[in-house]
């Protein structure tokens, strides 16, 4: 058992995963009902285990597996993180006709949150692959379950659209990393991380071995939703159901981003000195035309959550423009980054759960014909239009959300933009930093335009009364829901006030980053060498 | 004492908590004058304990607990600017509050909630004594802006509202990456660090001039600098009352605040050697003359409006072209009359506000068309409408003259600028007085005329009397009498902008080298100058 001490928390969430399938055939309406609350206990005590349970790898060391504070940083935010979105998807009566009248809720509740769990594995389990396969097993236990997420999540066209444009992308895009995995294999016939690391030619890299590099960024980037397989966004989020969407931008995208610091710090060596300079800039480029791809998309918009998708892509471009000050910021860029993921997370998750909350959509596409449930969701512009007037707490949260998407002060996000922008000035990128700030200034557009409709312009007449009221009945009835919408909400404004907490985590995390074992001695063991 | 600065802060923050929180809409209203005439209470300790000596040092000095690892700290301070600055805020505050009593029905509570939340942010742009501090202010007082705008304003209310905060926001994304280059090159945040590391000569030239631009992009946008000044005639137009009244009385005042704090130090001024590189003066010339731009383009189209608002709107561009002037004038007069400015301005322009917002209250027009010969009808309000506009042109023995007068002096003395930036912004001057006096003689004096639906009827709301109530005249009556004080004795509140003044031109010049120990030995060359404007009646 010893060696699988490390595992606990994903060990309890692939077990209590089989149970709730198990559950899932159930013929029982109340059996079926108690999953969400088995899977919440499971995250709660996989977040408690790894909270209280002090696993530092023990010096023991692991083919596959291998603990690093970055990786415990990362565990603990998926972990909270994912208490919250499984707040979040909380099914609802199958009455109700707004937003989180999810398909899941009556029929296929045990599927749904075991699927939940096991992507969250899939990510505990990335940040500590200490090899090839088993990163590539973890990844794609991230992925494969949010494919079949998207497309139960309701049963409208749309939604088995975007599974199934999700699934057939993420096929490619795996392809992609895997053909970068077997080049770094294939040229440094290790594959254990740490080995490899030892294997490439530091600082320069040879032409086979940075292809492998490009490659398997390249491959990460589906996953981050950054340049240049960003693509899939739009219409992926905009098809699932809202918490759903929201749980894509959050743990496939840590997945990714874990997974390229990996291959960075791999490639890099522990304070990411050796970095080739082709790989900063790749960075660099990839930076760039992320944020702006993502800002000048989400500008285009008339669908809020079409909106929110390409703000992810934008957001993951700032990140990445962490991940380019790398080499000459050090550890302050990867403090930087870190802590731009569990922002994000937190007022992304703000936004989507205000969405799901607001009342349902007035309007019907066609008079007289029965709504399945999501039809009615809020989602364009002239759903959300006056909703901050009548629904004063909604509409102030979803303003503290989107500043802060925007990156306002005295909120997480401004932190986290200062948090990046630091890194990359004092690594002398002036002309991305100058690309980043145009880029909130261009977010800004959009962002406000959500706050705009909300508060500004009169609400849509509403086709039919009864919509409406069932719609507000919603907001009483969901207490996860609003749960979670507060906890985020309050998230945002209480890390944007005193940061101070959650930046030392993250600077505690990125001070020893390396979770690759002997990586540091034996990088060192190189650099001394040479 | 020393506590005085965050008390400040707090009063107008828990008094915007208390207006959501209290019910009724009336008791929203009354708590938001009642802090904000606090508020202004708690700046009489200020003006009463400040060392009028040693007006250049930072005084009442507060600093609490590093931000953690963000790296910057929330200090607090003030020097003679800054407190007059203040001053001005908390001086217009209550009176934008009372003007909005009658007006402002719809969500009451919210409003008078965002008002005090925008009294906070600004009080702390003018507090700070930290960089990325004076830019989370700043940024701030967007936010209140916003929403004022966009849900109280006019009919074009949402799109006045996002050019507002999308101009500045642009503008002042370029100021935050500007400070944390320059914080970062520093290793502090500290405003007069910052400034001294700037002038320390460790930073190359053309390196300072790009900063400087960066820095100038958000301050430009606020002030509003002639190509980037079209948010504000809408914003302007479409706030209400007491919008208008905030954004031009004090906004505005943050742009050239900043520039007076970090680009004059920075980018017309860097070295500490005794030259003004090249780099500078093309710079400080580009900002000279885009000002004049200012000057002379606002006020050409301030002469054509049919709206009195947005002819007073525009007339805020053409007479911060003045403001922004003065300080590139890079010597005493100017710069002196360039903050004097600022003060001034935020009086007669937001004094023009209200009583426009008080004309607009009884004929819901603004069209200069439909309104004629009001001084038949409302003599008082006629009083104030013509003291103010006399004010605002610079008539000598009111306000505006003293400030009008030095930045055009300091301009035609300052050894970059010279006569013919002069001559331009006197033209100004000329062209002011013809489009305010064109507009009031059209409005008060002629044939009586107003819209033919006169606002009074049952469903408009309170019935307002014909000229303005108890309630109105008290608003007007303290800003008149500011207005004459200031245009009497201009020169005791000039002097006490000297120290500081001289210390961003410190190593300028000898003769205004102040020895920060000995209290005020006051340098001569601006007292000599100013004095005989105190005599004028």
């Amino acid at each position: 058992m010893n060696d699988f001490s490390a595992m606990i928390p994903e060990l309890v969430l692939t077990a209590v995963a089989c149970v709730l399938f198990l559950l899932g055939c159930s013929n029982k309406l109340a059996a079926r009902r108690i999953a969400p609350l088995i899977a919440l206990l499971a995250l709660a005590g996989a977040l408690a285990i790894e909270v209280f349970g002090h696993f530092d790898g023990g010096g023991r060391e692991m083919q596959a597996v291998q603990h690093s504070a970055i990786a415990s940083y990362i565990r603990v935010l998926a972990l909270a993180v994912g208490v919250m979105l499984l707040l979040l998807s909380w099914p609802t009566d199958a009455e109700a006709m707004g937003n989180s009248a999810l398909a899941y809720g009556m029929d296929a509740s045990g599927e749904y949150f075991a699927f939940f769990l096991l992507s969250i594995t899939g990510l505990l389990l990335v940040t500590t692959a200490n090899d090839l396969i088993m990163l590539f097993l973890a990844l794609e236990l991230t992925s494969i379950p949010t494919y079949i997420m998207v497309s139960i999540s309701r049963p409208r066209a749309v939604a088995q659209e975007a599974g199934v444009k999700y699934f057939f992308l993420g096929a490619m895009s795996v392809a992609i990393m895997l053909f970068g995995f077997s080049y770094l294999f294939g040229t440094t016939g290790q594959i254990q991380l740490s080995k490899i690391a030892e294997a490439l030619h530091h600082p320069a890299l040879t032409q086979w071995e940075l292809l492998a590099v490009v490659l398997c960024i390249i491959g990460f980037t589906y996953k981050m939703a950054a340049f240049p397989l960003h693509f899939y966004a739009g219409d992926v989020y905009e098809g699932a159901a809202t918490p759903v969407t929201a749980f894509l931008a959050f743990v496939p995208k840590t997945a990714g981003f874990m997974a390229l610091i990996k291959l960075l710090i791999v490639v890099g060596g522990s304070d990411f000195s050796q970095l080739p300079h082709q790989i900063t800039t790749l960075l660099w480029v990839m930076a760039a035309l992320t944020m702006t791809a993502g800002n000048v998309l989400g500008l285009l918009q008339s669908n809020v959550k079409r909106v929110l998708a390409y703000s992810s892509i934008a957001h993951s471009g700032y990140m990445l423009v962490g991940l380019a000050a790398l080499r000459e910021a050090g550890h302050s860029a990867l403090q930087g980054v870190l802590f731009y993921l569990a922002a994000y997370a937190i007022m992304n998750s703000a936004a989507f759960g205000i969405l799901m909350l607001l009342p349902g959509r007035r309007r019907l596409m066609e008079v007289g014909k029965e709504p399945l449930p999501g039809d009615l969701a809020a989602e364009t512009f002239d759903d959300i239009a006056g909703q901050g007037r009548e629904h004063l707490g909604l509409g102030l949260g979803m303003a503290v959300a989107c500043f802060s998407l925007i990156g306002i002060p005295l909120t997480i996000g401004f932190v986290g933009k200062l948090m990046l922008i630091r890194p990359a000035l004092a690594a002398n990128a002036i002309w991305l930093t100058v690309i980043l700030v145009i880029n909130a200034a261009i977010s800004a557009a959009y962002y406000l335009r959500i706050v705009g409709t909300m508060f500004l312009r009169p609400a849509m007449p509403a086709v039919e009364p009864e919509t409406a009221q069932s719609g507000h009945q919603l907001v009483k009835g969901q207490f996860p829901v609003v749960a979670a919408v507060a906890l985020s909400v309050l998230g945002t404004l209480l890390f944007g006030i005193v940061p101070g907490a959650a930046q030392k985590l993250a600077q505690h995390a990125a001070a020893r980053p390396s979770p690759v074992v002997g990586m540091t001695s034996s990088a060192q063991g190189v650099a001394a060498a040479r | 004492m020393d506590k005085l600065l965050p008390i400040l802060l707090l009063v107008p923050v828990l008094g915007a908590i208390g207006c959501m929180m209290l019910p009724g809409a009336k008791v929203a209203r009354n708590l938001a004058l009642l802090v904000s005439i606090i508020t202004a209470a708690l700046v009489l300790p200020l003006l009463f304990n400040f060392d009028w000596h040693n007006t250049a040092g930072i005084q009442f000095g507060f600093a609490a607990g590093e931000f953690s690892t963000a790296g910057f700290r929330f200090s607090l301070g003030i020097d003679s600017i800054s407190l007059w600055l203040i001053a001005l805020t908390v001086f217009l505050q209550p009176l934008a509050i009372a003007a909005s009593f009658a007006s402002i029905q719809d969500r009451a509570k919210q409003y008078y909630a965002w008002m005090l939340a925008l009294l906070a942010a600004m009080l702390g742009v003018f507090m700070a004594r930290d960089a990325l501090l004076f830019y989370v202010f700043f940024e701030l007082t967007l936010i209140p802006m916003f929403f004022i705008i966009g849900i109280w304003g006019g009919p074009e209310r949402r799109y006045a509202a996002g050019k507002f905060f999308l101009f500045t926001f642009s503008g002042s994304v370029f100021t935050l990456a500007a400070v944390i280059y320059l914080g970062i090159k520093a290793g502090t945040f500290d405003i007069s660090a910052l400034v001294d590391f700037a002038r320390s000569g460790k930073m190359g030239h053309v390196e300072l001039i790009w900063v400087a631009l960066g820095l100038l992009a958000g301050f430009a946008v606020k002030v509003p600098l002639f190509p980037v000044h079209t948010w504000l005639p809408l914003a302007h137009t479409e706030a209400p009352t007491a919008g208008s009244v905030i954004l031009a009385g004090v906004l505005l005042k943050l742009g050239t605040y900043g520039i007076l704090r970090f680009v004059v130090p920075i980018g017309f001024y860097a070295t500490s050697t005794d030259q003004i590189t090249a780099w500078n003066i093309t710079f400080l010339k580009i900002v000279a003359v885009l000002s004049i731009c200012g000057v002379i383009y606002g006020a050409l189209v301030a002469w054509v409006q049919q709206d009195i608002k947005k002819l007073v709107a525009y007339s805020s561009v053409s007479h911060l072209g003045f403001c922004v002037l003065g300080l590139a004038a890079l010597n005493h007069e100017g710069m002196q009359g360039s903050v004097l400015y600022m003060i001034n301005h935020g009086l007669s322009t937001g004094a023009m506000f209200l009583v426009i917002g008080m004309i607009y209250d009884r004929y819901h027009t603004r069209d200069i068309n439909q309104l004629s010969g009001l001084a038949r009808k409302m003599p008082i309000m006629a009083f104030f409408f013509i003291l103010f506009t006399l004010s605002s042109i610079g008539l000598p023995g009111l306000n505006g003259f003293a400030s009008e007068f030095l930045t055009i002096l300091g301009a035609f003395k300052s050894e970059h600028l010279g006569p013919i930036y002069g001559g331009f912004a006197a033209l100004g001057i000329i062209l002011g007085a013809v489009y305010m006096l064109h507009m009031a003689a059209r409005v008060i004096w002629g044939p009586l005329k107003t819209p033919h639906i006169e606002h009074g009827e049952e469903d408009h709301g309170p019935v307002l009397s014909v000229d303005l109530n108890a309630r109105e005249i008290g608003i007007l009556v303290p800003l008149a009498l500011a207005v004459v004080v200031i245009g009497v004795i201009p020169g005791k509140l000039l002097n006490t902008f000297q120290d500081p003044i001289s210390r961003l031109l410190n190593d300028r010049s000898g003769m205004a080298k102040v020895d920060k120990t000995a209290p005020a030995a006051p340098p001569a060359i601006a007292a000599r100058d100013i004095h005989p404007l105190d005599r004028i009646p």
